[in-house]
């Protein structure tokens, strides 16, 4: 249970969030659509209490009321149907986290085949591989429990971005102005800064000039030192190779950009800063490595992970597994070694496993090699180990 | 179970009210509707004249009800948000928002990035999917070996074909690798071959010629090893006018036979490749998912207690993490005495009378050149341990 608590925030927190924004999304309507009752309205009444009370004019208000009513119905309708299927995502994940806990063994086993399909999509959104994530995602049918919707806006203002347009990105930030402004993010300033400079850069400088006038009076204090330093680009020409104006031109900036965006992106969902899958395939590594896996090729085992050659390098900079009791595994069967499988020493000094040791024995007539060596023994002189 | 039902009270509480608004608010608006059309036709019937006083009254009336319930529609769905933003916070409460903190971001990025999309790509070949497997190299421009993903188009394959129940391709991997699946004492082969004579008895009475010829082609080399099943097997022939399924045989029908084959094949097939039986990633993964919560648990008590930079070590983790008995690859010997694992320079030593402490620990114990075992009453001679390897 407690795994599903530590990694599984993002997965119901960012429905939540689209849930929330629906929400007010909702509100803004309905308010907007009682404010046109009302008026309707109002102007009714203002016309049944003056002298002019024709029937036909005042019907025709009447009718006007009526549809706004019929409006009114309509929007709330699709409002609320929103606001549900929002809620019902959120639900869907519940009921789908709550499977972890099934009795049967076989669910629990898939659950988490999923679990590492849901963290695979997750990273590989956040690696931008988005075609592989989507194919993944609709191959295992998992497309309503990973955050593909949030990343999938995200790679269209990237690509766009990418291509020198701002217009997606300038949008976007319209669109979570509120969030952004909380966040205290840089990112819309940056991008007009980038339109400034791509003025400049076109040799334009009147409109540049007008740009700035029209986008930076209204920014904050702190970005007096850019600004100022995006106006002294006015005076060099675009091909300069004065610092820091020729940083100020470079390409480079664009894809910074595509970075910022990314990394805002990420903030406006809480969504942590690295994926859950690298996080949980960190901490797996941790808790797997041993000396072991680091002692050439003799200590390897095929079947642990951290055995394997790209994990091996991956874990590298990772701590070891901290081990204060012994845990012994019989080297022949992988099986564990304790009272019912006997650890027995050769007199080479190699310890395995007696239920290996006698089966070899039995099938050569009492004689065992030694895996390790090579070196032939009688299983007599196998002697027992104790490990506390 | 708490955190999902808690989370899952709240969504249904905000399903239902949504639900019970939406319903209101068309009600609501319906009747008043209704109501200003019905006036609208009382009023057009008046003609071209004026309307009275009463019908004025009557009219500002509804009209004042009209705005009220308007206005209240848009303040009830005002208060729902309480609703909705109770599902938030049980959300933050239940669920832990911040797992990036016990984690190193470097280790991923730059240079072992590549590393993580060859795992990955691994991975994705390991379960067959090979189209989202290539996708993935093209998007990462990944170069991998080919003969990386060799063995796993074999064996996905032979597994699929296994999975339809036919059982050609993998009889033919098994005769191909005859000599080195006896050397690890594999009864696969015994096993297709015996299926594949069941599935000739099942097929009724006519096959039976077919069964036994089958048997004696192919039994036969199996016979020192297997002779109680191969009797068995003979055995049900009396019962295929019958029907198997109505005999005491009945049990080699089942369904688990090939679900046991299938694992079988995955098993011995990977040992001969040398590959893990399970997907590396995935028993990873898993480790990874028991072990977080305990360690951002201890991050937290070290947090709240001050300690500083045992993190940064980075030599071993502050806990211990127990993953159970299927996730140990390694034999790892913890000096009782020292509670510490041993190394290279500290290695595991027997004592006489059996008892294994390491080296260190044997050092510390011996006085004047005499060693009593700190287990047993046995006195001894430290020159006499033995240093043993797992």
């Amino acid at each position: 249970m407690a795994d599903v608590t530590s990694i599984e925030h993002p997965t119901l927190k960012v429905p939540y969030d689209v849930l929330n924004k629906k929400f007010r999304l909702a509100q803004k309507t309905l308010d907007r659509e009682v404010c046109h009752v009302t008026t309707a309205v109002s102007e009714l009444e203002r016309v049944l209490f003056t002298d002019s009370r024709s029937a036909s004019h005042i019907s025709s208000l009447l009718g006007g009321v009526v549809e706004k009513l019929a409006n009114f119905k309509r929007k709330a309708e699709e409002a609320t149907q929103d606001e549900t299927e929002c809620g019902r995502v959120v639900k869907r994940r519940v009921d789908h986290l709550k499977e972890h806990d099934s009795l049967s063994p076989a669910v629990v086993a898939e659950w988490k085949r999923t679990r590492l399909d849901r963290l695979l999509v997750e990273y590989l959104l956040r690696a931008g591989c988005y075609s592989t994530a989507t194919k993944l995602a609709s191959a295992r049918g998992i497309e309503g429990l990973t955050n593909l919707d949030v990343f999938l806006v995200a790679r269209e203002v990237e690509q766009s971005l990418a291509c020198r347009d701002t217009t997606k990105c300038l949008s976007w930030c319209h669109d979570n102005r509120s969030k952004l402004r909380k966040l205290n993010s840089s990112l819309e300033f940056n991008v007009r800064m980038q339109e400034f400079i791509e003025l400049i850069k076109n040799d334009r400088r009147m409109d540049a000039i007008k740009h700035a006038r029209k986008y930076f009076t209204g920014q904050d204090q702190s970005h007096l030192p850019s600004i100022q330093r995006c106006m002294a680009l006015i005076a060099f020409p675009a091909g300069t190779d004065v610092s820091p104006y020729k940083e100020l031109l470079s390409d480079m900036r664009w894809e910074k950009l595509v970075e910022q965006f990314r990394a805002e992106n990420l903030k406006l969902y809480q969504l942590s800063s690295q994926s859950a899958f690298s996080v949980v395939v960190q901490a797996g590594l941790s808790a797997l490595k041993t000396p072991h896996c680091y002692r050439g090729a003799s200590g390897h085992n095929p079947d642990c992970p951290v055995c394997q050659p790209s994990l091996n390098a991956l874990a590298e900079p990772l701590p070891f597994a901290h081990c204060s009791q012994s845990r012994l595994v019989c080297y022949i069967s992988g099986e564990q070694l304790n009272e019912n499988n006997q650890p027995l020493m050769l007199p080479n000094g190699h310890v395995y496993g007696q239920k290996a040791l006698q089966q070899m024995a039995d099938e050569n007539n009492g004689s065992i090699v030694c895996p390790r060596t090579r070196q032939s023994f009688n299983i007599r002189d196998a002697e027992k180990v104790f490990v506390m | 179970m708490d955190a999902c039902t808690a989370v899952g009270r709240e969504i249904d509480k905000v399903l239902t009210k949504f639900t019970s608004y939406s319903d209101h608010a068309s009600t609501t608006i319906a009747s008043l509707r209704s109501n200003i059309e019905s006036l609208k036709v009382e009023i057009d019937q008046v003609g071209s004249g004026d309307i009275t006083e009463a019908q004025a009254v009557i009219l500002s009336q509804a009209l004042g009800r009209v705005k009220e319930a308007v206005t209240r529609l848009s303040t009830e769905h005002r208060d729902l948000h309480s609703s909705v933003s109770k599902v938030g916070k049980a959300i933050d409460k239940n669920f832990t928002a911040d797992f990036g903190c016990i984690s190193n971001d470097s280790v991923f990025s730059g240079k072992k990035h590549h590393l993580i999309n060859e795992v990955i790509c691994q991975h994705f070949f390991r379960e067959g999917l090979l189209d989202i497997a290539e996708e993935h190299i093209k998007e990462t421009n990944l170069s991998l070996q080919e003969e990386s993903r060799e063995p796993f188009f074999e064996l996905n394959r032979i597994l699929a074909a296994l999975k339809e129940r036919n059982l050609a391709p993998a009889l033919q991997w098994a005769e191909e690798n005859r000599d080195k699946l006896i050397s690890q004492r594999s009864t696969l082969e015994f096993k297709l071959h015996r299926l594949a004579y069941i599935n000739l008895l099942s097929q009724g009475p006519s096959r039976v010629p077919e069964a036994i010829d089958y048997a004696r082609h192919n039994f036969t080399p199996f016979v020192f090893q297997h002779e109680k099943v191969i009797q068995s097997l003979m055995g049900c022939l009396l019962y295929v006018k019958g029907g198997l399924i109505n005999s005491p045989y009945a049990d080699l029908l089942s369904c688990d036979q090939w679900t046991e084959i299938c694992d079988v094949f995955t098993r011995d097939a990977c040992a001969l490749l040398g590959l893990s039986v399970d997907s590396s990633l995935a028993v990873c993964v898993n480790a990874g998912c028991t072990a977080l919560p305990i360690l951002l648990n201890i991050k937290q008590v070290m947090q709240q207690r001050q300690v500083p930079n045992i993190w940064n070590t980075k030599e071993e983790l502050p806990i211990e993490i127990d993953l159970g008995p299927s996730s140990r690859y390694h034999s790892i010997f913890a000096c009782p005495i020292l509670r510490q694992q041993s190394t290279e320079n500290n290695p595991p030593m027997r004592l006489i009378c059996g008892h294994v402490i390491s080296r260190d620990a044997l050092n510390k114990l011996t006085t004047s050149a005499k060693l009593k075992c700190p287990y047993c009453p046995v006195e001894q001679n430290p020159q006499d341990a033995i240093q043993i390897s797992f």
